[in-house]
């Protein structure tokens, strides 16, 4: 084999090209996380310290955020998996107008966050808002009904809001992954006796299990992260009932202008996300 | 290989050569206000030969922005617009230009007050702009029909909202409680009047004084004529119930006044009129919202960005402020038969703005005001008590205190 040892004194022919990319990386990405790091273990005067560490574990409002975050993640990602897969399978099994039923289904995807969400407040709204008027008008009494104000409706409102917005995103990938399956191995079950469910576990679940994975990392991820909903419909109440990790993180260096102790939370939220996403690959991988 | 890397360092070295033009950045809240400061730099740019170019941020963007520029000094605004509660903070570590001169005495003491800085009284670091303090609203026509007069005092609002909300079926009062600044903004007149406050003058967290605990204990009890859901509401949930006539009472801030008036968007034209806030065991007051004008140290044009803002808040320039919708800062503007004629809330805002009272001018007041506001909209949701909601927020309060030191 030819040796592709580039001759000492010499610059590789490739390195100018290359250079601009690796300036923009080391300028966008490399240097901001060696400088949140920096901020997140110095104090004030530039000294060593781990306070922005241990504060965590006794700040009741990072608490509450981490717990909801996790409500709302396992709660949002398991619904979304759930519908898009129901999704998927009717609209696979359909023998027209799959086309047209996808496209109307991608319709809440394409708008962005921030418009869905300030609708969303909209048809929220207890007095004035769609979703309470048409409850009134098929005689139902919706006193009770404040949906975002409410300490116990408020995370299940916003959960309802990234469902509806995000499961045709869930339902795009599955359906992609279904019209990869192969035809044969399902003719084949089916030929053995095999029952619709039974053809379901044992033969397309397994053949769709990358497609899986995929879909709910990408979601998962997406989820730990949330923000512009959150932001828009509650800001984080009543209380801190809607409070996650990506809000407080927001709050923390933007408006209280604690650099040190948003970048400890940061890198926190980044060990748990990569934690929580290897932990779904292992369980998907052993299944 | 050598011809095309030479022609892109010739370009960029042409690039950073070229002889940069005098242009005036300008940093301004997207709404009523920053749409008459940008007019007005518009027209001095023209009269004084000035590029100027205006940025306008939302309100929750604002801030962070120009904190951002301030603190890393990199000169990107010449000219910024803030909010006074945001200014202590701003002031930390002379990031903001001191004024050459001081302000005259025509404008309104409360609005010439936050531009000081308390280690500094003598020296003005910004000129008041906007003169917002909250006023109350509430609907004349129902007051008349009834037979009540306007209310002085907290107890003639529950009062007022008893008897209305009974017989009308609309909602008596209508507050906002959703965490954070919206919570905190309706309470603090509430707990100034039942004599209470945040912080004493050491810093020290008081609101779990008795005054505290009553004025939340009442808060809760003007919730009982609010529309459910008022525990997550903000501004433009509060205004939508005055001006779809849903509701008889509430606190809100002058930039609302035009569109109680404005029949493309109210059903209460001429319904509603506005007094300085009610008061209690002590004279009512409301909070100050006044909007500054600063020059950032780290501008490189401050003598064109001085001689803006004060070209921008003379009479004159104020008085097209006021008739493109800002309330001003200077007495003289307020008493202008003119605006007066144009203006009819104008008497009450100018009294509202002799008594308003600025949020605590500590650093840490956005810090501050989140953790207030998350304990008084769990109050109002049900879910604590005054008592526990008061001592809850004032040993996070301390905590928050503690840290800064």
């Amino acid at each position: 084999m030819r040796s592709r040892r580039i001759p000492a004194g010499r610059i590789p022919s490739g390195l100018p090209w290359v250079m601009p990319a690796m300036v923009v990386l080391l300028a966008l990405s490399i240097y901001p996380m060696i400088y949140s790091v920096k901020v997140s273990i110095t104090d004030a005067t530039g000294a060593f310290t781990l306070a922005n560490f241990t504060r965590l574990f006794h700040d009741r409002v990072f608490g509450a955020a981490t717990l909801q975050t996790i409500v709302l993640t396992i709660a949002a990602l398991g619904i979304e998996f759930v519908l898009g897969m129901a999704l998927a399978l009717l609209i696979d099994s359909l023998a027209r107008a799959r086309a047209v039923f996808r496209a109307g289904l991608l319709v809440p995807m394409l708008l962005p966050p921030v418009v869905a969400a300030v609708a969303w407040r909209l048809i929220y709204n207890p007095q004035f808002g769609a979703l309470n008027g048409t409850l009134r008008w098929l005689g139902l009494n919706t006193a009770a009904l404040t949906w975002t104000s409410g300490e116990n409706s408020a995370l299940l409102s916003v959960i309802l809001v990234d469902v509806w917005e995000w499961t045709p995103f869930v339902f795009l990938l599955l359906s992609a992954g279904l019209q990869a399956i192969p035809t044969e191995p399902i003719e084949a079950a089916r030929i053995d006796g095999a029952g619709a469910w039974r053809i379901f576990r044992d033969v397309t679940l397994p053949l769709l299990k990358p497609t899986i994975l995929l879909a709910l990392l990408l979601r998962a991820m997406d989820l730990v992260r949330i923000f512009d909903q959150i932001f828009i419909l509650t800001q984080g109440g009543p209380g801190t009932a809607t409070e996650t990790v990506s809000l407080y993180i927001y709050r923390t260096a933007f408006r209280f202008s604690n650099f040190g102790y948003a970048a400890a939370m940061s890198f926190v939220l980044l060990a748990a996300t990569m934690m929580f996403s290897r932990g779904l690959m292992r369980l998907m991988r052993a299944r | 290989m050598r011809v095309s890397l030479s022609l892109t360092l010739c370009v960029l070295l042409a690039a950073c050569n070229r002889t940069p033009e005098k242009t005036l950045t300008i940093a301004v809240n997207a709404g009523v206000e920053g749409t008459a400061l940008k007019l007005a730099a518009r027209e001095w740019g023209a009269a004084r030969g000035v590029r100027v170019e205006v940025v306008e941020l939302p309100y929750a963007n604002l801030f962070e922005k120009e904190q951002l520029d301030l603190t890393s000094k990199t000169g990107a605004y010449d000219v910024i617009m803030l909010d006074d509660p945001w200014f202590p903070l701003m002031l930390q570590g002379s990031l903001i230009a001191p004024l050459p001169h001081p302000l005259d005495a025509d404008f309104i003491a409360s609005c010439v007050e936050v531009c000081k800085d308390p280690k500094h009284p003598d020296v003005h670091f910004a000129v008041p702009y906007v003169g917002n303090s909250q006023l109350f609203f509430y609907r004349k026509d129902l007051f008349a029909k009834y037979g009540l007069a306007a209310p002085q005092t907290w107890d003639d609002v529950l009062g007022a909202a008893k008897k209305i909300s009974a017989a009308e079926k609309i909602f008596g009062y209508v507050m906002r409680a959703a965490p954070g600044n919206a919570a905190v903004a309706d309470f603090m007149p509430l707990l100034w009047a039942f004599g209470g406050d945040v912080l004493d003058a050491s810093g020290k967290p008081v609101c779990d004084s008795a005054g505290g605990v009553d004025a939340l204990k009442f808060m809760l009890e003007l919730g009982k004529y609010s529309p459910p859901g008022y525990a997550g509401f903000n501004a433009d949930e509060v205004s939508a119930h005055l001006l779809q006539g849903t509701a008889v009472m509430s606190i809100n801030w002058p930039a609302w006044i035009a569109a109680m008036d404005d029949p493309s968007k109210s059903k209460v034209v001429d319904k509603i009129d506005f007094v300085p806030m009610p008061s209690e065991r002590a004279r009512g007051v409301g909070e100050l919202g006044t909007w500054l004008l600063a020059v950032p140290a780290s501008s490189r044009h401050s003598g064109d960005a001085f001689d803006f803002v004060f070209w921008a808040t003379d009479p004159p320039q104020m008085k097209q402020a006021a008739l493109r919708g800002n309330p001003p800062t200077r007495r003289s503007v307020f008493q202008d038969p003119d605006l007066i004629a144009k203006f009819r809330a104008f008497p009450a805002q100018l009294s509202s703005l002799d008594a308003a009272r600025p949020r605590p001018r500590t650093p840490n007041w956005n810090e501050i005001e989140n953790t207030f506001g998350i304990y008084l909209s769990k109050a109002n949701a049900g879910n604590l008590d005054p008592v526990a909601a008061m001592h809850n927020a004032a040993a996070e309060i301390a905590q928050i205190q503690q840290r800064a030191k």
